[in-house]
């Protein structure tokens, strides 16, 4: 090949190199899970703490250096709490959720997401520690568009669960 | 396991071949010494200090408390910030496609176990770095993309137990995202390139004169190319990230996310599991391949009898395996001797061709055994007089049968390994010419071999050629094994001009190729009192 010739395939090759470069910095990715919508739980709970005691017997006592002899030996953690979530009637999550740490002595986290279909459903969440009535509670009826999450999420000040929608968020103009 | 080498050695010498013939291409189109391809090491750092130098400008101008809106206002300076930012991103993208190819080259060139092991890890280290310092990136810039790399690192992130509390928690909207998330990402972003420096100390630690920018027109041309792409396709700002929707259509970067489709259908135990896989086989792989130990050249030797202490092989290893240390007691020999670090030296034998008393090399092979493989091929070898012999490194162009026309071929592992006076002992014996056919300088697996021989050959490097060898009568070609047409070119056209000389030499003063040549030339000297002439004397009892 001519010098001229090689000069010009090198500059397209490389050219068709720097364009692939940039095409594929931007590949369009289309999410199939936007076709439909979630229904997200998310939130963090100071649950109940539970402490059980016990009387050291006197060769427990006799065992420990004098500072630190109590009469009693206490271990303390976060009860599990209770998930559960039904849609339209039908439980769709019914779990134990155990207490974040090592010892389970940190605060429960929840981050639950549940794939709905757009329509309207009716929801209800119940978050308490087993065997006891609901600690938090949610009933209510959302509409789930195509690509929205519905939150279900603790608000503080008002000690309850709550719906957070992004067609609330516009209505609000926050 | 003998299945598993077969299947592995097959791999990588598929690779080879593939790389061979792309390295061809590439040589026809930019040169050997322009070959991107050959400098794809030194073009990551380059690269990296492009995005050092345009990430600056971009911090100026970034606010961790309103990440997209500040991004969105540096892409909308059409004179400087839009293609700043566009730079700073391809060349990142780049960054990564030059460090692959890198690697896929050490990989299939056999330059990664052994003594450069440390260099392959810490390269893949460095990939890895570089992987974590792009998502760190992405996620500063909080548009679509960016939440999908922070949900999908978080869910993954999740399941190791060191986290207080979830980190997938942060993105859900809950709250809104605090400014010291973005400021902890921009210090990540910012402190793992100091990461990178360290390690890219460690990944040339164990080489001498380490190439860490490539040539300039191949720098510069880089460069060209990433500006000229953000100025004609800029990169413009994907949607704003919203936690209450699901992101739809995501413009994602295939050289930081390519994993994103991907992982986010599979459940986070079965994520850990394949890039543990992976990462595992991009560790092990050149184990997997690497010649079995019978086949594997021992490490270089040095006898301390020859060993005149004059250092040479110590500048010329390209991997620092050579000192110089005290003689043993009672040596009555002065000054120091030569010294090989078996746990440095990768066996390339180039301190073969530097050593003129031909007391380095590897075992069983020094200078001394190439000039019996000379005189043994002399022997043997009907077509070598008056004719031209190749001597080819075996993983050049030589290896191809149809670039050698027929003539006679001495292979060698590298034509650093050729000592010059196995040169010129070819031409005494006869032979025509000599045509040293050796790999691209920019990609030689002993990495100096060639440039060496160069020196060695026409600048006056110990152990030269003898100015008293005719040049004429001695040609070395660069050639990859993807390039035979090029050595077939060039050794016809040596072919020609030798036969020429002995054309005129039958017209002339009938000198012989080795002696006289040089001598027509005005080019004799006296042979030298240097350790090398001394031991050409002893070479005849050992040739004989």
């Amino acid at each position: 090949m001519s010098g001229p010739l090689v000069r010009g395939l090198a500059l397209v090759v490389g050219g068709a190199a720097v364009l692939a470069l940039g095409a594929l910095s931007r590949v369009p990715y289309t999410s199939a899970d936007a076709e439909g919508g979630l229904l997200r739980l998310s939130w963090r709970a100071r649950g109940e703490r539970v402490t059980e005691c016990r009387r050291l017997t006197p060769e427990e006592l006799e065992a420990l250096p004098l500072h630190m002899r109590r009469p009693e030996a206490c271990e303390g953690r976060i009860a599990p709490y209770r998930l559960r979530v039904s849609i339209d009637g039908a439980v769709v999550a019914d779990t134990v959720i155990r207490p974040a740490g090592a010892r389970q002595d940190r605060p429960i986290y929840v981050l639950r997401d549940i794939a709905l279909a757009p329509g309207e459903y009716a929801v209800d969440v119940a978050f308490a520690r087993e065997g006891a009535p609901a600690h938090l509670a949610l009933q209510a009826v959302v509409e789930i568009r195509p690509g929205e999450i519905a939150l279900v999420t603790y608000d503080p000040a008002r000690n309850a669960l709550v719906l957070r929608t992004a067609q609330d968020r516009e209505r609000s103009g926050s | 396991m003998k299945s598993l080498y077969s299947i592995t050695t097959a791999v990588r010498r598929a690779a080879w071949n593939a790389m061979t013939r792309v390295d061809g291409w590439v040589n026809r189109l930019y040169g050997s010494r322009y070959n991107p391809l050959y400098h794809s090491g030194a073009i990551v750092i380059g690269l990296l200090l492009v995005l050092v130098a345009t990430g600056l400008y971009l911090l100026l101008f970034y606010r961790v408390g309103a990440p997209w809106a500040s991004v969105a206002r540096i892409t909308d300076q059409a004179w400087l910030g839009r293609w700043i930012r566009g730079v700073h991103r391809f060349a990142s993208d780049a960054a990564v496609v030059a460090a692959a190819v890198h690697a896929f080259r050490m990989y299939a060139q056999h330059r990664s176990w052994g003594p450069r092991a440390l260099a392959w890890v810490s390269g893949l280290a460095l990939l890895a770095v570089i992987f974590v310092c792009g998502w760190t990136g992405y996620v500063l810039v909080w548009d679509v993309q960016a939440q999908l790399l922070a949900a999908e690192g978080a869910r993954i992130l999740d399941v190791l137990p060191i986290f207080s509390e979830p980190l997938g928690r942060t993105f859900v909207g809950e709250r809104p995202l605090p400014s010291a998330f973005f400021f902890l990402n921009l210090f990540a972003h910012i402190a793992l390139p100091i990461g990178v420096g360290l390690l890219v100390w460690i990944h040339v630690s164990r080489l001498a004169r380490p190439v860490l920018l490539p040539p300039r027109r191949v720098l510069w041309g880089v460069v060209a190319a990433l500006v000229a792409l953000a100025i004609v396709w800029p990169v413009g700002m994907a949607p704003v990230a919203d936690p209450l929707r699901i992101p739809e259509r995501v413009p994602l970067d295939a050289f930081f996310a390519f994993w994103l489709p991907l992982t986010r259908r599979l459940p986070v135990g079965a994520v850990w599991a394949l890039g543990g896989a992976l990462a595992l086989v991009a560790v092990l792989a050149p184990w997997w391949t690497r010649p079995q130990r019978e086949a594997r050249p021992g490490k270089a030797e040095v006898d301390a009898r020859r060993c005149t202490g004059c250092e040479q092989c110590v500048h010329d290893c390209p991997y620092d395996a050579i000192t110089m240390v005290e003689r043993e007691p009672g040596d009555p020999r002065p000054g120091l001797v030569a010294l090989v670090n078996p746990d440095l030296c990768v066996s390339c034998g180039i301190c073969i061709g530097s050593c003129a008393p031909m007391a380095v090399g590897l075992p069983g092979w020094t200078g001394r055994e190439e000039l019996a493989v000379a005189r043994e091929f002399l022997g043997r070898e009907p077509r070598a007089a008056g004719q031209v012999v190749v001597v080819g490194c075996e993983w050049s162009a030589a290896t191809v049968e149809s670039a050698l026309g027929g003539a006679p071929l001495i292979p060698v592992p590298c034509t650093g390994h050729v000592h010059t006076s196995m040169i010129e002992h070819l031409l005494r014996g006869g032979a025509g010419g000599v045509l040293v056919a050796a790999c691209p300088e920019w990609d030689c697996r002993g990495r100096e071999g060639g440039k060496w021989l160069v020196q060695r050959m026409y600048h006056g490097r110990e152990a030269d050629l003898k100015p008293r060898v005719d040049r004429r009568r001695v040609r070395v070609v660069e050639a990859s094994a993807g390039e035979p047409a090029v050595l077939r070119a060039a050794l016809e056209e040596f072919a020609a001009s030798v036969a020429a000389l002995a054309d005129g030499d039958a017209d002339g003063d009938g000198r012989t190729a080795a002696d006289g040549g040089a001598a027509a030339d005005g080019d004799l000297d006296a042979p030298d009192g240097d350790a090398r002439g001394d031991v050409s004397l002893e070479l005849e009892g050992v040739a004989s």
